[in-house]
């Protein structure tokens, strides 16, 4: 799964069976009922540039949603990892934390840094869980869903960058 | 056009602590994170620590360090919430730290820390060194680094520090980590000399000329203060904290399977130059590589027939990537350094 579902968009490659969080960068992927895994984008890898080093909460930790879940390290700026959704952590990318740079290599797959339990489970479930085309849509606060959005903010945001020269061409 | 730095309108707030205590040359501006965050103006600080003491970055293992060392010499080990490697610290350097809301602050890092540091840049040419931000954002005079930095987000509040190096005691800077290999302490020592320099230019004007660099760049009046109700509440609280061995253990790592794989240990003297020792399976390697090349190297694959300096000699000069494909051409001796080759160089050098 993923792979079909992947599109490029100003340059960046975006995997669109996953809600982000246009703030953060975080990606919210849904792993079962009540369970997701959580990954950063493209665009946040590149803002942060080289990854030195990351690391997390461990697991069991309650998360917040808007609150730090680790840190990354990057041109020794340490700065927090912004959890998307609240819940708990579920368990950690040990392969992260020992090699950075595989979030860099691969955001969307070997790159993943956290699973947690949400809290809502039900909720959650109906809005993370891939349902048939024209089915109810629950949504997560704060999380886009729907893939002609995702493609629009991101490529809007990528503009932002660009016209700032916060990012190359 | 790179986008500006957007402080918001006010003051420069000035602290200068002055001499402090190992522990509280670093509490008192990680305070004032906390303070800027829950409101306080942006905020140039400086002190100088009346001790030495060594300071580890965030995500520093704690297993850096020659503890052993530290306790018989009384140099405190502490560890700071910003980026950056194991450093040695002591009253011959002035730290500075800006510290500003995070939403004035670029989201990309790499222009953020260069907004953050120009600005010092200014200062020391203003005092008379021809100091320049290189590509790696280092504060250098030619090829050598005298000014050693990081950065991190402390809630709402983004902090640069660095430090003004008026002496540097390039000897104990290399005593204080652990390198069990005594001929990788040789090599980190030498490149210390050569790529780590100070700066002994008069304190006082060097904070005037900061001063004046980062209200010119922030486009703020500098105005003396003094830390918030809220600031020293944070200190009572990060006094404690930076004490406790919890805080020095260091972030959650995973853990990694007892006596398999090589055994590596990496030093960062200065971007781009490092020092690597590495043993497998009775290969031991002692390396310097300097901008991606390696430029000394100490080879032992075990046996007198092994032909070890030839094998050194293949692969000084080599760039990194490729000495485990030199190494190969000596046989089993030759592979069992590759790996040891692979395991202290993974990642970027």
């Amino acid at each position: 799964m993923g792979q079909a579902r992947r599109v490029t968009v100003a340059g960046f490659v975006l995997a669109l069976d996953r809600r982000y969080q246009p703030e953060t960068h975080m990606w919210v992927l849904a792993r079962g009922p009540g369970r997701v895994r959580v990954g950063m984008d493209p665009l946040g890898v590149e803002t942060s540039g080289t990854l030195a080093q990351v690391s997390f909460v461990p697991a069991g930790t309650e998360l917040t949603a808007g609150l730090p879940f680790g840190q990354l390290e990057a041109a020794k700026f340490v700065g927090p990892l912004v959890s998307p959704v609240s819940g708990a952590v579920l368990a950690v990318n040990g392969a992260v934390t020992r090699d950075a740079g595989l979030v860099e290599r691969d955001p969307y797959g070997a790159g993943w840094m956290i699973e947690a339990s949400l809290i809502e489970a039900s909720l959650i479930e109906a809005s993370l869980i891939e349902a048939s085309p024209g089915g109810a849509t629950v949504e997560l606060p704060g999380l886009l869903a729907d893939p002609a959005e995702i493609s629009v903010w991101f490529a809007a945001k990528v503009a932002d960058y660009r016209l700032k020269g916060l990012i190359a061409q | 056009m790179a986008e500006p730095l957007r402080p918001d309108v006010g003051a420069l707030r000035v602290v200068d602590f002055g001499l402090s205590s190992p522990l509280r040359s670093q509490t008192l501006w990680h305070a004032i994170g906390y303070g800027v965050s829950a409101g306080a103006p942006t905020t140039l600080s400086f002190t100088r620590p009346a001790a030495p003491y060594v300071c580890l970055g965030y995500h520093g293992a704690l297993d850096e360090v020659d503890h052993e060392y530290c306790r018989a010499h009384g140099l405190p080990v502490l560890r700071r919430m910003v980026g950056g490697g194991t450093v040695y610290l002591d009253a011959d350097q002035v730290f500075f730290q800006i510290c500003l809301p995070a939403r004035a602050v670029p989201p990309v890092r790499a222009q953020a820390l260069r907004m953050l540091l120009e600005p010092a840049v200014t200062a020391f040419r203003s005092v008379g060194v021809p100091a320049a931000l290189d590509d790696d954002l280092e504060i250098c005079v030619g090829d050598r680094k005298v000014c050693g930095h990081g950065a991190g987000q402390i809630e709402d509040a983004v902090v640069v520090c660095g430090n003004l190096i008026q002496r540097f005691d390039h000897e104990r800077a290399a005593r204080v980590l652990a390198l069990p290999d005594p001929a990788q302490r040789e090599h980190t020592l030498a490149l210390m000399h050569r790529f780590v320099a100070a700066t002994p230019v008069d304190p006082a004007a060097f904070q005037a000329a900061m001063v004046s660099a980062y209200s010119a760049a922030l486009g703020l009046g500098a105005v003396p203060g003094e830390l918030t109700a809220t600031e020293r509440t944070a200190l009572t609280d990060l006094d404690d904290r930076f004490c406790s061995d919890s805080w020095l253990a260091g972030p959650v790592r995973p853990l990694l399977a007892a006596g398999t794989g090589p055994r590596a240990r990496r030093v960062k003297v200065r971007a781009g130059v490092w020092t690597l020792a590495s043993q497998h399976d009775g290969a031991q390697v002692t390396v310097s590589v300097v901008r991606g090349t390696v430029e000394r190297v100490r080879l032992r694959a075990g046996g007198s027939d092994w032909p070890a300096r030839q094998a050194e000699l293949a692969v000084t000069g080599v760039p990194w990537g490729s000495v485990a494909d030199v190494l190969a051409r000596f046989g089993d001796p030759g592979r069992r350094l590759a790996a040891a080759f692979t395991s202290a160089g993974s990642g970027t050098l």
